[in-house]
């Protein structure tokens, strides 16, 4: 490691960067590597990342290899300015002999700084395409992992898994106690989560035997006498929703179901109204706010059924004859 | 990656809408039976919870998603029977020579995930979570209502 590394070809790049052949091929590489002298200790001396690292590397990738012995190394430290690496740890692992494992997959003259960092890039596969984060102007050659060829399946496969990876993130913020790292466990938690969920839908339908049946009962009962519609803010479209309704509802209670169902509509009782309203967060809807409006106007034991629009936010009330309470 | 994703929308309606459709959809349940109380609980449970669901896929958007469509095709048939259909068919089966393609472990995990999610069964994996994450939005805002009936309802 004391000999000069750069035997003296007619390259015009500095003597202290490393590049690989633009056209690659594999025994040819191997040859030219093993046959070249060993890295040079001035290498391990260079601590400051010389200014002309951006025309170094358009160097590299222009450069035209008449000589497969030169060598040419780019210095790393700006790539990763916040880094605390040490940069002769950078070197020293780059010259612990990783660098041939990387290689004899390389379908091109890959971004040497993707090599250099063996410890960082080898898990992550965004940095194969690195090229695109500082080098811009060509077209990047991807760097192969090991193991993995550069065809468009392999593209393909990263997206996909990036995909799947973005979307986990997302789920990881519903399902609560998501703050697994492991894919698995966190997979473990969104599964149990949806079968807790649909674990309490089936609970919550059996309780809801009593409320079903009052329901129906209910609406049945009190509509059958409703004539009048008393609340201030109906328009006049709506004022014959109502009448229409009446009507409808004094010959079948189906029949009046259906016509307001559809027109969107549906009728309950103001008890359940007043339920969901209070129970509902705080909402801008203008819908719950008349509803809350109309609860409160109206007693909550007389037999009032409010039709709230499902659409719009016109709140209709229609009321008992025999419990008139106007504001 | 510089690969355009549009953000995934699992924006979910808000709970009155989920409360109206269920309400509906329960009266729809007691004018098909009127005043008569089936014999058995059990029966009336599973129609609740199938109102639930339905009203549910409803409410969130009847077509617009994968899985309320089939929730709302298979309360649709008569018989309740499930169909599956051939798994990802888009992939490729040559495919699957690279091991590290899949991740085996993620793997089955979206298997059990594709039997719990409706429609799971056809779908691809990146779908398949998107689909879930709506579905537990969904599911979670269903039961919220469903909460705030049972205790409205319940006598003090």
């Amino acid at each position: 490691m004391n000999s000069s590394l750069l035997t003296p070809s007619s390259s015009s790049s500095s003597p202290h960067h490393l590049q690989s052949p633009a056209t690659f091929d594999h025994d040819d590489f191997l040859q030219n590597f093993f046959s070249s002298a060993p890295w040079p200790s001035s290498v391990l001396e260079d601590d400051a990342p010389p200014p002309t690292s951006d025309t170094a590397v358009a160097s590299f990738h222009h450069h035209d290899v008449d000589s497969r012995n030169q060598i040419t190394m780019i210095p790393l430290s700006h790539h990763n300015p916040n880094d605390a690496v040490d940069v002769n740890a950078l070197y020293s692992g780059f010259s612990a002999g990783s660098l041939p494992f990387h290689f004899p997959q390389g379908s091109g003259g890959g971004v040497m700084k993707q090599s250099h960092t063996p410890t960082q890039s080898q898990a992550t596969a965004s940095t194969t395409t690195g090229g695109t984060a500082t080098t811009p102007q060509t077209k990047p050659k991807v760097r192969a992992r090991r193991g993995q060829a550069t065809d468009p399946h392999s593209i393909a496969e990263r997206l996909r898994r990036e995909r799947i990876a973005e979307r986990m993130k997302s789920l990881q913020e519903l399902v609560p106690n998501g703050n697994k790292t492991d894919k698995a466990s966190m997979l473990d938690e969104i599964i149990d989560y949806v079968k807790f969920l649909q674990l309490q839908v089936k609970v919550l339908s059996m309780s809801r035997l009593g409320g079903a049946a009052s329901v129906s009962s209910q609406i049945s009962e009190d509509a059958c006498g409703s004539q009048e519609n008393t609340s201030g803010e109906n328009q006049t479209a709506a004022k014959m929703t109502e009448h229409q309704v009446a009507k409808l509802m004094e010959e079948d209670m189906g029949s009046a179901m259906q016509y307001l169902q559809g027109k969107g509509l549906c009728l309950m009782p103001i008890s359940l109204a007043t339920t969901i309203s209070t129970a509902t967060c705080p909402s801008r809807n203008p819908l719950v706010s008349a509803v809350k409006e109309a609860g409160v106007l109206l007693s909550p034991n007389t037999a009032t059924t409010p039709v709230v629009d499902v659409k719009g936010a016109s709140v209709i009330t229609v009321k008992d004859a025999s419990s008139v309470s106007k504001p | 990656m510089a690969f355009a994703e549009n953000h995934i929308n699992t924006d979910v309606p808000e709970k009155d809408v989920f409360a109206l459709h269920f309400l509906q959809t329960l009266s729809n349940l007691s004018t098909q039976n009127p005043f008569s109380s089936p014999d058995k609980k059990s029966d009336r449970v599973k129609k609740i919870k199938k109102a639930a669901y339905v009203s549910m896929a409803r409410a969130a958007g009847c077509t617009d998603r994968l899985w309320s469509r089939a929730l709302l095709q298979r309360a649709a048939k008569r018989n309740n029977k499930i169909v599956r259909f051939p798994r990802r068919r888009k992939r490729v089966t040559w495919l699957r020579r690279r091991s590290n393609r899949r991740d085996p472990v993620e793997e089955a995990a979206a298997e059990r995930l594709r039997n719990l999610v409706p429609g799971g069964g056809e779908m691809k994996t990146s779908k398949l979570m998107e689909e879930t994450a709506h579905y537990i939005k969904c599911l979670s805002m269903q039961v919220k209502v469903m909460q705030c009936l049972v205790d409205g309802l319940s006598p003090k």
